[in-house]
């Protein structure tokens, strides 16, 4: 299972991790079973400004800021090592 | 310091209006003085229903309350309002209903009746009614008005687990003319009490007044035939809650905000992703967030072993705020974190603000909605609500 963490504190909530949180129940079929998603009170990224922007998320090690539906997705297939339809 | 124990009063009301009437003829005021550590409850039962009786017992209320907070005696009080209340053109009289109890915490109790049904105590479970001496008053100086008032003044000393309980008339009088109480429920509303105590002696002041006025309003069968108001005033041991929010400014008191935590006895709130991930570190205990169901708008809820409840910082207190403003409600089926927040909070009698100073430099972006205000404005917005509009006791640590 492939562990991909939401950032929802306040900061990455409003700036997109709402709509992330979301896509929990609208994965795609071929990678619903394969991934795991949950969410996180605070990933501990906000001291970074100016260095990277939230919203972030994590897939696996991997840390993504400005994190979107597509970059979040791409991540996951990548990491899964599928092809992304 | 006094080294006797104080007692703590639980004040709970609750309203039903007249069949088809929009605003309510009975008024309830409590008043919480902080300073002085009393607890002051008014009902007033306005003549008729409607808004002129909305108005009457308004007037009456607030100005009983008023002359009550500043030691006013009795007897001027009760003069300035017949003086003060306009003369009904229909019945040619002024006149509304009044009961007054102001409480200390030493549990020593003022009460002031005026053709209210009679204050009962409730102790051990059993329904007193209390016996006090009647006094006389004339309106204005000269007696040469015939107009007269006759009070009931009584004293009282409270111990622990007592109830004092008032109600107006829409309560004894409701179910007027049905088979099983041809004369309203009169005293019947005592049993009712003694069997709601026998199966939960330790029912919240809120919860006894919405039971005693919900069935007042059953034996009318769902149609009130006037103004229903109950008070309850209970004294127990406190209910205490924890409310703790924000990374203290220097992370050398991290330890210490987990020490006051995890050692608090009562129920724990936790707000904020950065003070949970504090408290996860330091309580070696791992944080959930379920994320499956997003309800209100608002950041989701997390979860950690003795926590009660734990949530997103800012924008959910926020929230709590905006609910807060809106008063006492009786409609608590609100979902969300901030109504999950809002029905501990009614549970609760003292509440500990434990609120860290430091200031989220990421939140400072100009672009971000002004709703994200500084931590402590909206603590302190908070804690003058609960105090004001909710009569709870708070305290406030900021580290």
């Amino acid at each position: 299972m492939l562990n991909v963490r939401i950032c929802v504190g306040t900061y990455c909530y409003i700036t997109g991790g709402e709509e992330l949180a979301k896509m929990k129940k609208n994965l795609p079929e071929d990678i619903k079973d394969k991934v795991e998603m949950i969410g996180s009170a605070c990933l501990g990224c906000h001291d970074m400004e100016g260095v990277a922007k939230p919203p972030y998320a994590k897939v696996g090690d991997v840390l993504i800021q400005e994190c979107t539906e597509e970059k979040l997705l791409d991540e996951i297939y990548r990491q899964l090592g599928m092809e992304r339809k | 310091m006094q080294n006797k124990e104080k007692l703590f009063i639980e004040v709970g009301s609750y309203q039903n209006n007249k069949h088809k009437n929009i605003v309510c003829g009975d008024s309830v005021l409590l008043r919480k003085c902080t300073g002085e550590n009393r607890n002051i409850a008014v009902l007033s039962d306005g003549l008729g229903s409607g808004v002129k009786a909305n108005v009457l017992s308004t007037m009456t209320a607030s100005m009983a309350m008023n002359f009550r907070v500043r030691h006013e005696p009795i007897v001027r009080t009760v003069q300035s309002i017949m003086n003060t209340l306009p003369v009904d053109s229909v019945r040619n009289i002024s006149y509304s209903t009044f009961t007054i109890v102001d409480v200390d915490s030493n549990g020593e109790a003022k009460i002031v009746e005026y053709d209210n049904p009679p204050l009962i105590l409730v102790r051990n479970g059993k329904v007193e009614e209390i016996k006090g001496s009647d006094t006389i008053i004339h309106r204005g100086d000269n007696n040469a008005n015939l107009e007269e008032r006759r009070l009931k003044l009584s004293d009282l000393k409270l111990q622990k687990e007592d109830r004092i309980i008032f109600f107006s008339d829409g309560v004894t009088q409701s179910g007027i003319g049905n088979m099983d109480m041809p004369f309203g429920w009169g005293e019947a509303v005592y049993d009712f009490i003694e069997d709601v105590l026998k199966q939960n002696p330790h029912i919240s002041a809120r919860e006894l007044s919405m039971k005693i006025v919900k069935q007042a309003e059953l034996n009318d069968i769902l149609r009130p035939k006037d103004d229903t108001s109950c008070v309850v005033m209970y004294v127990r041991k406190p209910r205490k809650l924890l409310i703790c929010t924000g990374p203290p400014f220097s992370e050398t008191k991290d330890k210490y905000l987990a020490e006051i935590v995890s050692s608090y006895e009562g129920k724990k709130i936790v707000c904020g992703g950065t003070t949970s991930q504090i408290l996860s570190r330091e309580l070696k205990k791992e944080i959930t967030v379920n994320i499956d169901d997003i309800v209100a708008g608002l950041p989701p809820k997390s979860e950690m072993e003795g926590i009660d409840l734990m949530t997103e910082g800012i924008i959910t207190l926020g929230a709590l705020v905006e609910i807060l403003r809106q008063g006492p409600t009786t409609d608590l089926s609100g979902q969300g974190p901030a109504w999950d927040m809002l029905r501990m909070i009614l549970d609760a009698d003292i509440i500990d603000l434990l609120v860290g100073t430091k200031i989220n430099v990421a939140h400072q972006d100009p672009s971000l909605p002004v709703e994200l205000e500084i931590r402590r404005n909206v603590v302190k917005n908070i804690a003058s609500l609960l105090e004001n509009k909710f009569m709870k006791d708070v305290k406030m640590q900021f580290i």
